[in-house]
């Protein structure tokens, strides 16, 4: 990652001086200030926590970094709870992905049925992307509240009385739910968006054809929209490593560890524990982790020209 | 540009317009001309009506749930049973500005943090889209993969270092903190999608207004810029939405002196119980501009929110 931003930032700079091919070196006065900023913005945290990793960090009576060998790196590779927290991390991102792919994609399909009233169906449909997560987690504390909670009320004339944030089964399906209702528009809006590409004389040809409405659907529709499908997947999947608001302001990880998602972890570590080597570590296996993703996204969209 | 375009566009046009698109309509009017697929029998249309209906009402009655409890007595939010019918009052708007909750300092903090960011990320973005765009430097894939590889990263992980970094230089709890914290996430991204805005703008263009006598930055000022606006003005929403809903780094960087709405929000939160009639109206108050925001750029948020991956046919 540093060498790419290294080799190219040189590029910008060494471009400059050559007067015969002008107009590179105007791309590459346009390109410098934002790349430059991203650069002090990336490159500098990335070698302060490669750093702090190695390090035991204190803050009390000013800020000093005292060498520590690799003993958070054993830490991380021998807590045994640290597994949980990345299986538990796991189980979370496809619980939520997969549950919004599935519910995104059949509300596309109705929606895309809908000929009167559409955008303003799809318009409502769309609200939740625009909620703040962290008042996501709040209101969903607000519906599940076990005294004066609308969810809980309702769940309670269903014959299911107990406190939902305070099991961990129903919490960490509390937890989920919260994301899929915020997250689910945005595949919907994607998959609509590739649904309405779909060449219609293709459809026609399969009717006529005698397909029934599930063939067309299963052979044409579906294969053709099958790249707009990995990038919704693909995008949603970026931001689901990001963000973990929902849960710190729900549960903050409990009860007993049930929600405890890695970047929850990280955060308590860092933040309430102040133990910002150990952090570190994890910090960078997170950073790890969503880089070799973020490759092969970028992997597959390029092998499916769908990348600029 | 967008793939939603051609949605808005069928469904307005679809009565008149479009042979093609009258999937839905009452059977017979225009029936000869469909194929069978394009008959949507009546069964399939109630399954469709009520699972729109529910998708409807889960998505909405939670919105719908947060601005009644906002006009809400406090007695009426704080009942057992779900009140639907009660007296409005203002109460929890006015108490978010007068006596010890003063949230006018919070909205100023996120207004200044939220809208710096965005218009940074717009200008900054806008150059370095273009030259990325029109560059043909070596290595200009590493230098795409890189910059959209950043936007990526996780946010606690990202935090982490800026802060000791921020405190070291003495940018906790200061409203330009927030913005270089924003610009971590909000650059790449307005980078990337413009850049994708840009490059479906004719590269001839510019050649014919540099025959004409402009230099490189009047064409691009000029001729390519008024071209992209569409671009622009989506960029800028959704970086101010993203920054406008932040939480983990206000939670980390700000301070008395730079603490935003969401934060405010979460302060209701305390040992002793939740206002929540004062969350509610908060809550309103974060929500609605940037729902007004989201839907105004609607046609944009596919290109937008795929960083331009799904556009075209």
């Amino acid at each position: 990652m540093t060498t790419d931003t290294e080799s190219s930032t040189t590029k910008t700079h060494s471009a400059e001086p050559a007067p015969p091919r002008r107009r590179i070196g105007f791309t590459g006065r346009m390109m410098a200030p934002g790349i430059a900023l991203l650069a002090a913005l990336t490159v500098l945290p990335f070698v302060t926590i490669v750093v702090m990793s190695f390090s035991e960090v204190h803050l009390l009576g000013g800020l000093s970094l005292d060498f520590a060998g690799l003993s958070n790196w054993a830490r991380f590779f021998t807590d045994p709870d640290m597994g949980w927290f990345w299986l538990r991390t796991g189980l979370y991102f496809v619980l939520t992905l997969g549950l919004e792919m599935v519910l995104g994609v059949l509300l596309a399909l109705c929606v895309w049925r809908l000929i009167r009233g559409r955008n303003l169906v799809l318009s409502m449909l769309l609200l939740p992307m625009f909620v703040a997560p962290v008042l996501v987690g709040l209101l969903g504390r607000f519906l599940v509240d076990p005294t004066i909670g609308l969810y809980s009320w309702v769940l309670e004339q269903l014959g299911y009385g107990g406190d939902v944030l305070g099991g961990t089964f129903s919490a960490f399906a509390a937890v989920v739910a919260m994301d899929v209702w915020e997250w689910t528009p945005l595949i919907a809006l994607i998959t609509l968006a590739g649904l309405t590409s779909v060449p219609l004389p293709l459809r026609e040809a399969a009717a006529l054809d005698g397909a029934g409405r599930w063939q067309t659907l299963r052979h044409i529709v579906l294969p053709s929209i099958s790249n707009v499908l990995l990038v919704a997947l693909l995008i949603r999947a970026m931001d689901a490593i990001r963000y973990f608001d929902i849960i710190w302001v729900t549960t903050n990880g409990g009860p007993a560890n049930a929600t405890k998602i890695v970047p929850v972890r990280l955060y308590e570590t860092a933040f309430r524990f102040f133990d910002f080597g150990y952090a570190a570590v994890i910090g960078l296996a997170m950073l790890l982790a969503s880089i070799v993703i973020a490759r092969t996204f970028v992997r597959m969209l390029d092998r499916k020209g769908l990348a600029r | 540009m967008s793939v939603v375009d051609t949605a808005d566009s069928r469904a307005a046009s679809a009565p008149g317009g479009g042979t093609d698109d009258n999937r839905g309509g009452p059977a017979g009017t225009r029936g000869s001309r469909l194929s069978p697929l394009e008959r949507t029998g009546t069964g399939t249309r109630v399954v469709i009506g009520v699972a729109l209906a529910l998708a409807l009402l889960w998505t909405l009655v939670p919105l719908v749930w947060m601005l009644l409890s906002s006009f809400k007595p406090s007695e009426a939010i704080n009942s057992a049973d779900p009140q639907w019918l009660f007296d409005p009052t203002l109460r929890h708007y006015t108490g978010l500005f007068t006596g010890g909750n003063e949230l006018l300092p919070y909205l100023w903090h996120s207004v200044a943090a939220a809208g710096g960011s965005a218009v940074l990320s717009v200008i900054l973005g806008a150059l370095a889209g273009y030259g990325l765009a029109r560059s043909g430097m070596r290595g200009k894939r590493h230098l795409s993969f890189w910059i959209i590889s950043t936007r990526m990263a996780p946010i606690a992980a990202v935090v982490l270092p800026l802060f000791l970094m921020f405190r070291q230089v003495g940018l906790i709890d200061t409203v330009p903190g927030l913005i270089l914290a924003y610009l971590t996430f909000n650059l790449p991204f307005a980078i990337w999608l413009l850049n994708a805005f840009f490059a479906d703008v004719p590269q001839a263009l510019e050649e014919s207004a540099r025959v004409e006598g402009c230099t490189n930055w009047q064409a691009f000022r000029y001729v390519v810029l008024p071209l992209t606006k569409s671009g622009l003005v989506t960029t800028f929403v959704l970086c101010l939405v993203f920054a406008w809903n932040d939480y983990a780094f206000a939670l980390v960087f700000s301070g008395p002196h730079s603490q935003t709405l969401p934060i405010a929000a979460s302060q209701l939160v305390t040992q002793s119980g939740i206002d929540w009639g004062q969350l509610c109206a908060i809550g309103t108050f974060v929500v609605v501009p940037m729902m007004l925001a989201g839907l105004a750029v609607r046609r944009w948020l596919v290109t937008g929110l795929t960083l331009g991956a799904v556009t075209g046919e």
